[in-house]
């Protein structure tokens, strides 16, 4: 038995013992159950399981720590009102914060952060990581982190755009049609039914076929392929708002359609929209990957994570990491995005508990 | 009750229009895209002459709106008509890809479908402990991933390395029903992971937006166990925007799996249309799409019904 | 290490590798020593020689790439590779591209020509029938060449056969065909993959929707864009076709193909994804084939459109392209550079000229000369005709802009590519089947006037030497006029050919061949499945 393990073992009964000695009630259950699960683990998987926990938990501990100095350094930086807020906001949601402004910092200023240019061809195909790139090169022998950073940029800019567009759209829409009801309703529901029963990839297919591709088409279709579905979601959220009474009373006071639905509506539906925002913003990426599947998606040379993902995704099959970069990339930026909607949604849903 | 009967009768009319307008779209669509289906048949063998013959054989030399008139003649009496790059009839052609994609689908779903919601409802329940973040992270990790990428990293631990699963869901006649579950297990799992997360995220949100409610302070003042007080008191008014994202979601497993099909090598719907599309073979893009249509249709129409029957304010709109 | 010494160390290593001495490994091995690329050996492997006899039985079970729902059983509209497998697998032709890539008789036994190569006369194979018991007679064969031919014949090898006039019957075992122009190639036009032999009907037009032909094997159930099962046909005209069944399986996504070779859902696969190839070829129960053919990739450029109507544009974009990196990163080695001109050196005739190599300094003297120091062009690609293709593009514009040449890489939709960007825009990426004569390549795409000529490239003294060179029947003086004509299109034409690609695919290591592979296409010139046996 190696001095790893009896370390680990006693780090982890010595922590348990000292969490029920002070009475930490969850801390304890935390820990002691991980030792039990590390006992099954480590008899099944070996040394090397242990040391993928402790990477797991180190890591783990490294993202707490992150977030609880980028919390505290919000709350010293930020102006009172916001501080306030921020205070009270989970780690998590401070873990967020801090993914979301490196994507933020790494995408405004790739060309500074980036040792390389998106294009520049610097070594051979797949050349394994050096000094030079931390994580190795891609097909064409170009810097694989350089690309990532670059992909930062032209990737989560177009999402943004592409998904702003699609919720005004689609928000909009929905609201206007609960409100109105009647005729528009219809009308706008059974447009909604026309575009979304057609398969969004063909339907891409299609538009970008006839259209030609442009960063400014693809935004544009992938708004068109979005909206329907939050126009279905505010749709039926808003409609079981308006049927309440406090709107039949603020009808009854002859308030307008425009006033109904920004003082009483939008107020009333926001936490499911700010959940659906929170997945639709990474379906874009996803859409985009399956686009350039049918030669659809951004123009060559410019570094997109979808793209990237999709070009090297046959290595992952004989345990290459490559394609696993740019996906996790998606993935983080995800889980981030959608820990801070979960603070969003906590505050809106107006629970204090 | 009869209220909505009435709104279902009025609804399945006005797909029926709907379908007829998809048609027509999907007919100016196609006759849109650039290259003719005679272009697409020839490809890099394509010359003036032989491109002129082939036109005049698949009938394109006729004028769009005739062609269109002429299929929809026949498709008003269940023709669908044959295959203008293959000569096979689209019915034929449709049929046992058709069911093959439902079956996929209703896999999937049966899985999904009740693992999202229980999930769902337990993290509401237990939102912001270590069991809410962990779901969270493992089911948005899951869909930040393209499927066919998914799919991927399942074949190799589940099927390469391991070999507990076929690694494409080839499918023969003469299967029974657990070998068929056997073989198509990976791409139904796949779709699975592509689906949960977001109705798991909706159920959550849904039930979360409720709780501040002063009817649900009521019951947790009286005392009502937590896990009652969110399915009995929450959760029926959550319901509307759940299955509207779960329609959303069954369809998605109809119409958006091309990728898993490819992928997995499945015989289904999604592949045939992109086939088709690229060669520009208009009745059986006219026939997927339409079938897509209607699934959807019927779909939304169940969600809509739902919301009402869930909701009893809107069985009677002011 | 000095460039003569060099030279002759390459020379004697390739000289070893073809009589088999040295293995591949090694030869890369040695060459990388001496600074020589990997790419120039991808020639000389084909696969070692297996000493072993055939042997009967087994089903031999193939993953099929690029086939789709709309395959289809007309043969003037084959395209697809799963239908061009298929074809020969279940149907016959008159001619055969052998296993040593010469020209061999399968439905025809022998054939001859007059001097001048205007009529030929291919006597048939009397043995042969198709899959109902029908005998195969003139009539079929005459049907069958008819259906490419005429005013209204929707095929697409209308082109190979324009110059035929007539055809007869010749007693009840042989066809005449005649010509309106001398053309030495007409028994190699014939392999030509659309130009199958099918029963005919009572009209002369031939029986092709039952899927019934003379091949091999005989289809029991075909499902378009799933797969095709087929059995033995007894009586068959040729030795071969030891398997006793045959399964093609549409496998169109590379990461399926290569997992179902793996985990034995399959005997063999048509193509490997090159990024992964050097990973697959380590597991030891498979083994790669890798095959040096005559598909070549070209970017042709509008001779008639500006920038491209000047020479010397034409010429920096020639210099500015670094063809050996583009092997060695798009093809991983497993291609051979082009020197731009359409034959590869497999094909026969193929003149040995001096390779054009990267020269960014000779480019910028070229664009200079034109007075176009800041040359920007866009070059259109899709990666469904050659994956990797953009990226190569992207490859390209990173080495001409060493030349100060701005090439704009446009990824064009996959869908509709070759109606609409191949010939309609000025400077495109396309892939060419392999053809088996210089003279077929040339007339189909070079020739002033030809439907596909694809850079509008029309040289006086090329054209005369294409139609001379078309009756030479001495091959010598062919030879020399095929050389002038490779000279000519290298240095004035529009179009650069930045390399020939491998086939690659892969098989068990159960599934044995001859030792020897055609060229033509993927798995032994779709003819594996009548030539190679379960060891």
């Amino acid at each position: 038995m190696s001095y790893f393990i009896v370390g680990y073992y006693a780090l982890l009964i010595g922590a348990s013992c000292l969490a029920a000695f002070y009475q930490k009630r969850g801390v304890f259950l935390i820990l002691f159950s991980l030792t039990l699960i590390s006992f099954i683990v480590g008899i099944v998987g070996g040394e090397s399981s242990l040391w993928f926990i402790t990477l797991c938990a180190a890591a783990l501990a490294l993202a707490a720590g992150t977030s609880f100095a980028f919390r505290e350094f919000l709350v010293i930086v930020l102006p009172t009102e916001l501080s306030k807020a921020v205070k009270t906001a989970p780690l998590t949601a401070a873990f967020g914060l801090f993914v979301i402004m490196t994507y933020a910092i790494a995408g405004v200023f790739a060309p500074i952060i980036a040792p390389f240019g998106e294009a520049e061809v610097i070594s051979s195909a797949f050349a394994p990581a050096d000094e030079n790139m931390i994580l190795g090169a891609d097909q064409l022998g170009r810097d694989l982190f350089s690309r990532l950073v670059y992909g930062a940029r032209n990737t989560v800019g177009l999402a943004l755009t592409a998904t702003i567009c699609a919720f005004l759209l689609g928000a909009v829409g929905g609201m206007l049609a609960a409100t109105i009801g009647g005729w528009f309703d219809q009308f706008m529901g059974r447009l909604v039914d026309v575009i979304m029963s057609v398969p969004s990839l063909i339907f891409a297919l299609l538009l970008l076929s006839i259209f030609g591709t442009n960063v400014a088409i693809l935004v544009i279709i992938i708004a068109v392929i979005y909206a329907p579905r939050v126009f279905r979601l505010t749709r039926a959220v808003a409609g079981n708002v308006v049927v309440m009474d406090y709107i039949e009373a603020a009808r009854l006071r002859g308030e307008g359609t425009f006033y109904l639905i920004r003082r009483e509506i939008l107020p009333n539906s926001t936490a499911p929209l700010i959940a659906e925002f929170g997945l639709e913003f990474c379906f874009v990426f996803l859409l985009v990957a399956g686009l350039s599947f049918l030669g659809l998606g951004i123009q060559p040379p410019t570094a997109d994570w979808g793209s990237m993902v999709r070009e090297n995704a046959t290595l992952i099959s004989f345990g290459e990491i490559t394609p696993l970069f740019p996906a996790a990339a998606i993935a983080l930026l995800t889980v981030a995005v959608n820990f801070v909607v979960d603070w969003m949604l906590y505050r809106s849903s107006g629970l204090k508990s | 009750m009869s209220g909505v009967l009435s709104i279902v009768l009025k609804r399945l009319g006005l797909g029926l229009l709907t379908l007829l307008i998809i048609s027509i779209l999907i007919f100016g669509a196609v006759e849109m895209l650039p290259g003719d289906m005679a272009e697409a048949v020839l490809g890099q063998g394509a010359t003036a002459e032989n491109l002129a013959a082939l036109r005049a054989q698949m009938g394109l030399d006729q004028p769009a709106p005739i062609r269109y008139l002429d299929w929809l003649s026949g498709a008003v009496v269940g023709d669908f008509g044959i295959s203008a790059v293959s000569g096979a009839s689209v019915a034929e052609t449709i049929g046992p890809r058709f069911r093959n994609t439902l079956f996929l689908a209703a896999y999937a779903a049966v899985i999904a479908v009740p693992v999202a919601i229980i999930l769902g409802v337990v993290v509401a329940l237990l939102r912001d402990t270590l069991f809410d973040r962990v779901a969270n992270v493992a089911t948005l990790t899951s869909i930040s991933s393209p499927e066919f990428f998914l799919g991927y990293i399942l074949i190799l631990y589940l099927s390469v390395k391991t070999g507990m699963f076929p690694a494409i869901a080839k499918l023969n006649d003469g299967m029974t029903f657990f070998e068929l579950l056997d073989r198509t297990f990976l791409p139904a799992l796949t779709m699975v992971l592509v689906v949960v997360a977001h109705m798991m995220r909706m159920t959550r949100a849904s039930i979360i937006n409720l709780l501040a409610s002063p009817y649900i302070e009521m019951a947790r003042l009286k005392g009502t166990p937590a896990w009652k007080v969110i399915v009995k008191h929450a959760l029926p008014n959550a319901w509307a925007p759940i299955i509207n994202v779960i329609a959303l979601n069954l369809a998605y497993l109809i119409t958006g799996v091309v990728l898993v099909e490819v992928v997995f090598v499945y015989p289904g719907i999604g592949q045939l249309l992109v086939d088709a599309v690229t060669k520009r073979d208009f009745p059986v893009v006219q026939a997927c799409c339409l079938i897509f249509a209607a699934t959807f249709i019927l779909l939304n129409l169940a969600a809509d019904v739902g919301a009402i029957l869930t909701n009893p304010r809107l069985r009677h709109p002011k | 290490m000095t460039d003569k010494k060099q030279s002759d160390l390459i020379e004697r290593m390739v000289a070893e590798a073809r009589k088999g001495r040295l293995s591949r490994r090694d030869f890369m091995h040695y060459s990388l020593a001496a600074g020589m690329t990997a790419s120039a050996a991808s020639g000389l492997w084909v696969s070692k020689a297996q000493a072993a006899t055939p042997k009967r039985g087994g089903t031999f079970r193939v993953g099929v790439h690029d086939s789709n729902t709309s395959d289809q059983m007309d043969p003037g509209k084959y395209q697809a590779v799963g239908e061009i497998q298929l074809a020969h697998t279940h149907r016959s032709y008159l001619t055969e591209i052998t296993q040593e890539n010469g020209l061999g008789p399968d439905m025809a036994v022998e054939w001859s020509a007059t001097p001048d190569a205007k009529v030929w006369t291919f006597k048939l194979n009397t043995n042969a029938t198709f899959h109902d018991g029908r005998k195969f007679t003139p009539a079929d064969a005459i049907a069958s060449l008819n259906h490419h031919r005429g005013e209204n014949t929707t095929s697409a090898a209308k082109p190979l056969l324009a110059a035929v006039t007539d055809i007869k019957a010749k007693g009840d075992d042989s066809i005449v065909i005649e010509l309106d122009q001398g053309f030495a190639d007409l028994p190699w036009v014939l392999t030509d993959y659309h130009i199958c032999m099918l029963p005919a009907k009572e009209d002369g037009t031939i029986e092709w929707e039952s899927g019934i032909g003379a091949g091999p094997y005989k289809i029991v159930d075909h499902k378009p864009g799933i797969g095709t099962s087929l059995v033995r046909h007894d009586g068959w005209h040729r030795e071969g076709a030891y398997f006793d069944e045959i399964e093609m399986i549409q496998l169109n996504d590379p990461n399926a193909r290569q997992t179902s070779l793996l985990t034995g859902e399959v005997d063999a696969i048509t193509q490997v994804d090159l990024k992964t190839a050097a990973l697959l070829g380590r597991n030891p129960n498979i083994v790669l084939d890798d095959v040096p053919s005559g598909s070549a990739i070209t970017l042709p450029m509008f001779c008639d459109t500006a920038p491209f109507d000047n020479n010397d544009v034409r010429l920096a974009l020639k210099y500015a392209i670094n063809r050996e990196d583009i092997v060695e990163k798009i093809m991983f080695g497993r291609a051979s550079v082009g020197n731009d001109f359409h034959v590869s050196p497999g094909m026969p005739y193929w003149p040995d000229i001096e390779q054009r190599t990267y020269d960014p300094d000779k480019a910028k003297f070229h664009l200079k000369k034109a007075g176009m120091e800041n040359l920007s062009v866009s070059l259109s690609a899709a990666d469904s005709v050659l994956p990797g293709a953009v990226d190569m593009c992207v490859l390209y514009s990173e080495h001409a802009k060493a030349a100060g040449i701005d090439l704009k890489v446009v990824r064009e939709p996959n869908d509709g590519y070759w109606s609409d960007v191949w010939l309609k825009k000025p400077f495109v990426f396309v892939k060419w089947g392999a053809r088996p004569t210089p003279d077929n390549m040339f007339t189909l795409a070079y020739k002033a006037g030809a439907a596909w000529n694809e850079a509008r490239w029309e040289n006086e003294r090329f054209n005369e030497l294409l139609l001379i060179a078309k009756a030479e029947l001495d091959d010598a003086k062919r030879a020399e006029q095929y050389r002038e004509m490779c000279q000519i299109a290298r240095d004035d034409g529009g179009t650069i050919i930045p390399m020939f690609t491998n086939f690659t695919y892969a098989r068990n290591k159960s599934v044995a061949h001859g030792g020897k592979l055609a060229a033509s296409w993927e798995l032994d010139g779709a003819r594996g499945y009548h030539r190679w046996w379960f060891a």
